[in-house]
């Protein structure tokens, strides 16, 4: 489930470099599917597919990153959808986390 | 268990009619019964975090709420009067699943399915397995795979699957 981000209300300073208020809603997080052997191909597919509305040629790359190199990277989203998609695929049961983008 | 029909409609009246054993159903019966297998906290949002993390505490109560729903969904799916029908002269036994009903079976087997195998500790499946003296080990293995077994009826019921080429 999505945080809740609460209004706060600065002082009129002036704004300090790296602060950016809408930082949390850019695109900084990675959403990563870790391979775990349990998972049929085909269900990994199926997934993707369904969560992200891939075709299949482009779920089955992902699918098949997971399997050869033990992760994809799935998507670059800011902090609230990562939180979602990681959630929608754990409801699933595949074994996905979201990490700051550190690039 | 197969495929008698499968019709796609707009919107969510797409369904697949299956024809199965009456073998079949208790194996799902008692399958769907034992949801939820991965053990709770089993899931994080990140591998870095900690425990405490807000995000982390939001997402466990999140994962909770999901599977009590899912257990009052199972309790009504396999209670509901008629939904596995006898055919007239024949031991089989017909059901009708929406593809939105299918895509949340396949959560649920693969709960069971992923379930199963951390309770066998997480092997690789590349081989036989050394199922042994312990029959838990004997039953987690056929949960495994009786889970895997549905999960693959209703990918190809759903149009999925993997097809020649995709894999080397």
């Amino acid at each position: 489930m999505a945080a809740v981000a609460t209004p706060e209300v600065h002082p009129d300073l002036e704004k300090e470099a790296g602060t950016d208020p809408h930082a949390e809603l850019e695109p900084g997080y990675l959403v990563i599917c870790w391979n775990d052997p349990v998972n049929l191909m085909d269900y990994v597919t199926h997934v993707f597919q369904t969560v992200f509305g891939w075709s299949r040629t482009k779920a089955v790359k992902h699918m098949r990153q997971v399997h050869e190199q033990g992760k994809s990277v799935l998507v670059r989203e800011s902090m609230e959808k990562a939180e979602f998609y990681v959630h929608e695929l754990q409801k699933y049961t595949l074994h996905a986390t979201m990490e700051r983008d550190s690039k | 268990m197969r495929v008698v029909q499968v019709s796609s409609l707009p919107g969510e009246k797409s369904f697949a009619e299956f024809e199965m054993a009456q073998e079949e159903q208790i194996l799902l019966w008692h399958l769907l019964q034992q949801y939820p297998l991965v053990p709770a906290g089993h899931q994080r949002l990140s591998r870095n975090a900690k425990n405490q993390d807000e995000n982390e505490v939001l997402l466990a109560e999140a994962l909770a709420e999901q599977r009590t729903a899912n257990r009052k969904q199972i309790a009504a799916l396999l209670n509901e009067p008629g939904r596995f029908a006898a055919m007239p002269g024949a031991e089989e036994l017909r059901v009708t699943f929406s593809f939105a009903e299918m895509d949340w079976l396949l959560q649920i087997c693969n709960d069971i399915r992923v379930g199963s195998w951390l309770a066998l500790g997480s092997p690789e499946l590349d081989g036989k397995p050394a199922l042994g003296a312990k029959p838990d080990v004997a039953r987690h293995y056929f949960n495994m795979e009786i889970a895997g077994a549905f999960e693959m009826q209703f990918i190809r019921a759903l149009g999925g699957g993997l097809a020649a080429g995709d894999i080397e």
